[in-house]
C-alpha cells in the first residue's frame, strides 16, 4: 500500500482532481485503488469511491458543501466513534473557552497596567525614571571624555503673550561628555507689572537629548520678575559620558538647548514631567 | 516638537532637573562672579574646560548666599578642582 494514502488528505486533495493530474500510470492505479477501497468509517461501499473519483461528475468542493448544508450532526454512524466525536467536540469547546478567557484577561491586564505602574512608581519613588538614584553618585565618579568635544548652542524663545526679553548670554559653549558646565540666560521684565513666567526646554537632536542631564536650571518652576527687573538665569548641566560610547551619536557634534518661557496664569500648575 | 500629535513618532520628553530649580538672584549678589565667568568664556573662545574654576566660584557664591542648596563640590563634578587647590596650598 502506498504511503500516499492518508485519510484526511484523501478528502481534500484528491477531491475533484482529474485523471490527468495523477502522474505515472502505476501511481495512478494505486490512487484509484485507494478510492475503491472501503474507508475506515464506512461500511464498505464501492459506490462511494466511484463518486469520489468524479465519474459521477459532481462539482469539486462537495465534501465541504455537505458539511455546511447539514446541521451539526456527528459525521459517523458508528456509535463508538460518535461518542468519541462528542467527546472531542466538548473538549474543543472547553479549550476554546479557556483561550477566549486568556485573551480577554490579557486585554484587561494591558489596560490595568497603566494605573498599576503609576502606583509602583509612587511607592518606590522612582518618578518615571527606570534607574533609581543614578544622578549624584554618577556625577561624583564620572570621568570626562576629553577627546570628544561637543558644541552646545543656546536658543531662547518667549511665548507671544509674555513680554519678557529673554536671551542667552553666550551663543555657544564647547564641552566634553562627563564634564559639568555652566551657562547663563538673561531675562528682563520691561513692563510695569510683576510677571510670572514658567519655562520648558528642548534639546535637538532628539536622540542626544537623553544624554543631556541638567543638574539645576530654572525650568518648570514659576519665576517671578518684578517690574523693570533683569536677572541672570543659570543652567548647570553635563552630558553623560556614555554619549561617547553610543554608536548612533558618532556624528553628533552639535547640540542645541532651547528654552521657551510662557506666562504662568494664576492658579495654573504646569504638569511636571514624571509621576510626581 | 513635543506637542505635535503624531502617532508613532518619538517625541521629546523633558526631564526635570536633578536638583530642582535655581532660585532667582533678584539682588544680583553673584553678578560679579557671573561676569568673571562670562569674561573667561569669551577670552577662551567659549571653552568650558578652561573656565571651570570660575563656574565653581559662581556656584560657591550661590551656596553661600542661600541661592542654592549646599552640596559638596565633588557631587557637582568639581572633585578634581578641589584636589588641585589643596595641592597648590
Amino acid at each position: 500500500m502506498g504511503g500516499l494514502w492518508r485519510p484526511a488528505w484523501g478528502r481534500v486533495v484528491f477531491c475533484g482532481w482529474r485523471w490527468s493530474h495523477l502522474g505515472s500510470p502505476a501511481r495512478a492505479a494505486e490512487r484509484v485503488e485507494a478510492f475503491l477501497r472501503p474507508r475506515w468509517n464506512e461500511t464498505g461501499d464501492a459506490q462511494w469511491g466511484l463518486r469520489r473519483l468524479g465519474t459521477w461528475k459532481r462539482t469539486s468542493p462537495r465534501a465541504r458543501d455537505r458539511a455546511v448544508q447539514q446541521p451539526r450532526r456527528p459525521k459517523s454512524t458508528n456509535p463508538f466513534t460518535r461518542a468519541q466525536e462528542e467527546d472531542w467536540r466538548r473538549r474543543n469547546k472547553t479549550v476554546l473557552t479557556y483561550v477566549a478567557a486568556a485573551a480577554v484577561g490579557m486585554l484587561g491586564a494591558s489596560y490595568a497596567a497603566v494605573p498599576l505602574y503609576r502606583l509602583y512608581c509612587q511607592t518606590t519613588g522612582l518618578g518615571g525614571s527606570a534607574v533609581a538614584g543614578h544622578a549624584s553618585d554618577q556625577i561624583e565618579n564620572m570621568v570626562p571624555v576629553k577627546d570628544r568635544i561637543i558644541k552646545v548652542t543656546f536658543n531662547a524663545d518667549v511665548h507671544a503673550s509674555l513680554q519678557w526679553n529673554f536671551r542667552p548670554q553666550q551663543t555657544e559653549i564647547y564641552v566634553v561628555p562627563g564634564e559639568t558646565a555652566l551657562a547663563f540666560y538673561k531675562a528682563k521684565n520691561p513692563t510695569d507689572k510683576p510677571v510670572i513666567g514658567i519655562s520648558t526646554y528642548n534639546v535637538v537632536p532628539f536622540e542626544a537629548g537623553q544624554y543631556f542631564n541638567k543638574i539645576q536650571c530654572f525650568c518648570f518652576e514659576e519665576q517671578r520678575l518684578n517690574p523693570q527687573e533683569e536677572v541672570d538665569m543659570p543652567v548647570f548641566f553635563y552630558i553623560d559620558p556614555e554619549f561617547a560610547e553610543d554608536p548612533k551619536m558618532v556624528n553628533v557634534d552639535l547640540i542645541t538647548l532651547s528654552y521657551t518661557f510662557f506666562e504662568a496664569k494664576e492658579g495654573y500648575t504646569l504638569p511636571v514631567p514624571g509621576y510626581n | 516638537m513635543s506637542t505635535a500629535m503624531n502617532f508613532g513618532t518619538k517625541s521629546f520628553q523633558p526631564r526635570p532637573p536633578d536638583k530642582g530649580s535655581f532660585p532667582l538672584d533678584h539682588f544680583g549678589e553673584c553678578k560679579s562672579f557671573k561676569d568673571k565667568f562670562m569674561k573667561c568664556l569669551r577670552d577662551n573662545n567659549f571653552e568650558n574646560a578652561l573656565c571651570r574654576i570660575q563656574s565653581k566660584e559662581y556656584l560657591e557664591c550661590r551656596m553661600n548666599r542661600q541661592l542654592m542648596a549646599q552640596e559638596p563640590l565633588e557631587k557637582l563634578g568639581f572633585g578634581d578642582l578641589i584636589d588641585g587647590k589643596s595641592e597648590k596650598k
